[in-house]
């Protein structure tokens, strides 16, 4: 079987890696691009772990070849703010209880940046639907719902 | 999971001769999402992925008042949702492609491998068989259209022959007085994937329904319709008796699977109760 060489953006960043047909685009991303803050969960497309956003779409990364990302733009939990600093978003999951272990949080952000890029003002109805693909084993959504929405309004400029 | 060739035809007669060629050892490939749960389960271990996203012919939506709706295979879920023709004409449709799984399956999987897997735990094939769709399927041989209840031929089985592709799906024009409505219903909110779901479309002149479609899936191994249910509301002014008589005979008549998820007698209570209730709404019936 012979390898591909794929070129995309990650974070902005012009990448090339060479892959085997059967990469999945989270182990691309985990394995050879070194960008680990993208999790592998349940490998089922059920938990949302690996959630990233692929040319402004909200993706499962365990549910898609790497091949399938050719040319994209990926945006993975580590484009959200530069190293050591947190984005708004990420600051308010942490003032408003949005996480304990913390497993499941990259995919919360990723699934909370796509929603909020496209609704900058949900309701708490439509924050809940917008996460509805991801799961917490240990927080519980409350606190991760309020996150949310507290950033929309820090981002709306309240 | 084992390696394969990922192999990227332009056209669909190209795409029908490399999966002739490779026999079982090849599959079409779409979004993936259904297709790599069985790679890494070993369930299946093909040789050659056939991948048709770069094929014009199975993208878009298109809608004319005289042909109807054109969907092609490789829409994805979110796109048929939020699709302005079909949102204007077939709320019904935009609505069910805007609730099944997750918001990321809908951003990565396609209305034509959720048909061509044909799981019969999901949402199109019972919305699009009681919208009486046709799906149109093309190889290096020729074009074929069939009614959507004839391409499903049990569970995870189509008429499709192992060189064919789905290439769109076609839903005749709505009449002016057509009515519809989809309900799916979910044992917990958790669980993503419909327990039953059911749709009904008619059209309603005056007081009475016509032309009555009802389709029960989820429960059944491929979706079907409900003879005896649309018989009981044809031409007749819908009323809460009528309905429960036409929810009992399709908890009756179905074919009911029986499995981890509920066994049968469980399912046929839940179709009951999801199409009197499906029914109410759509005629407006008190009592519910
Ligand atoms: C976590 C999860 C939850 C889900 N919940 C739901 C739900 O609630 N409701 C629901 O309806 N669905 C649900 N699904 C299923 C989802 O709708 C399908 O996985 C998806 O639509 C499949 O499309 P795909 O493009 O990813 O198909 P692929 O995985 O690419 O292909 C699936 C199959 O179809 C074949 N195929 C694909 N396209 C064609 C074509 N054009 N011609 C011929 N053969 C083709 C492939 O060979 C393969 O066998 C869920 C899936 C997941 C992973």
């Amino acid at each position: 079987m012979g390898k591909h060489l794929i070129t995309l953006t990650v974070n902005g960043r012009a990448e090339e890696a060479e892959i085997p047909a059967k990469r999945l685009l989270c182990d691309l991303l985990r394995d050879d691009l070194m960008l680990t803050g993208t999790k592998r969960g349940c490998e089922t497309g059920t938990c949302g772990a690996c959630s990233v956003i692929v040319d402004g779409r909200l993706v499962k990364s365990c549910l898609m070849l790497a091949l399938q990302a050719r040319g994209a733009a990926v945006t993975t939990v580590e484009g959200l703010a530069a190293p050591g600093e947190l984005s708004p978003l990420q600051q308010c999951f942490a003032e408003n209880g949005g996480l304990q272990c913390g497993y499941c949080t990259p995919g919360f952000l990723m699934a909370a940046s796509a929603l909020l890029a496209q609704n900058p003002g949900p309701t708490e109805a439509q924050v809940r639907e917008a996460l509805d693909g991801n799961l917490c084993r240990c927080t519980g959504y409350s606190g991760i719902v309020a996150s949310v929405l507290a950033a929309a309004e820090k981002l709306r400029g309240h | 999971m084992r390696d394969f060739e990922f192999l990227e035809p332009a056209d669909v007669a190209e795409a029908s001769r490399m999966l002739a060629a490779h026999g079982e050892d090849c599959r079409a490939y779409a979004g993936g999402t259904a297709l790599l749960l069985a790679l890494r389960q070993r369930l299946v271990a093909p040789t050659h992925l056939v991948s048709l996203g770069r094929i014009p012919a199975l993208s878009g939506v298109r809608f004319d008042a005289a042909a109807g709706l054109r969907i092609g295979a490789l829409t994805r879920h979110a796109e048929l949702a939020a699709a302005p023709e079909v949102l204007r004409h077939y709320p019904m449709l935009a609505g069910m492609a805007a609730h099944l799984a997750n918001p990321q399956v809908r951003n990565q999987g396609t209305l034509g491998g959720n048909l061509c897997y044909a799981d019969p735990a999901t949402d199109p094939p019972t919305c699009l068989l009681g919208l009486d769709a046709e799906v149109e399927i093309a190889s290096a041989r020729g074009t074929r259209r069939l009614p959507i209840g004839d391409f499903f031929v049990d569970y995870y089985t189509t008429a499709l022959a192992p060189d064919e592709i789905l290439v769109a799906v076609h839903v005749p024009p709505p009449a002016a007085d057509a009515i519809g409505r989809y309900t799916r219903f979910l044992r917990t909110p958790a669980e993503h994937r419909p327990l039953v779901n059911v749709a009904v479309t008619a059209r309603r002149s005056g007081g009475a329904a016509t032309a009555v479609r009802v389709a029960v899936g989820a429960s059944t191994p491929i979706p079907a319709r409900v003879p005896r249910a649309e018989a009981l509301l044809e031409g007749r002014a819908v009323t809460a008796e009528l309905a429960a008589a036409a929810a009992a005979a399709a908890a009756d008549d179905i074919f009911a699977v029986s499995d981890g998820r509920g066994d049968e007698a469980y399912r046929r209570a839940m179709v009951r109760v999801v199409l009197r209730r499906t029914l109410a709404a759509l005629f407006d019936l008190p009592g519910e």
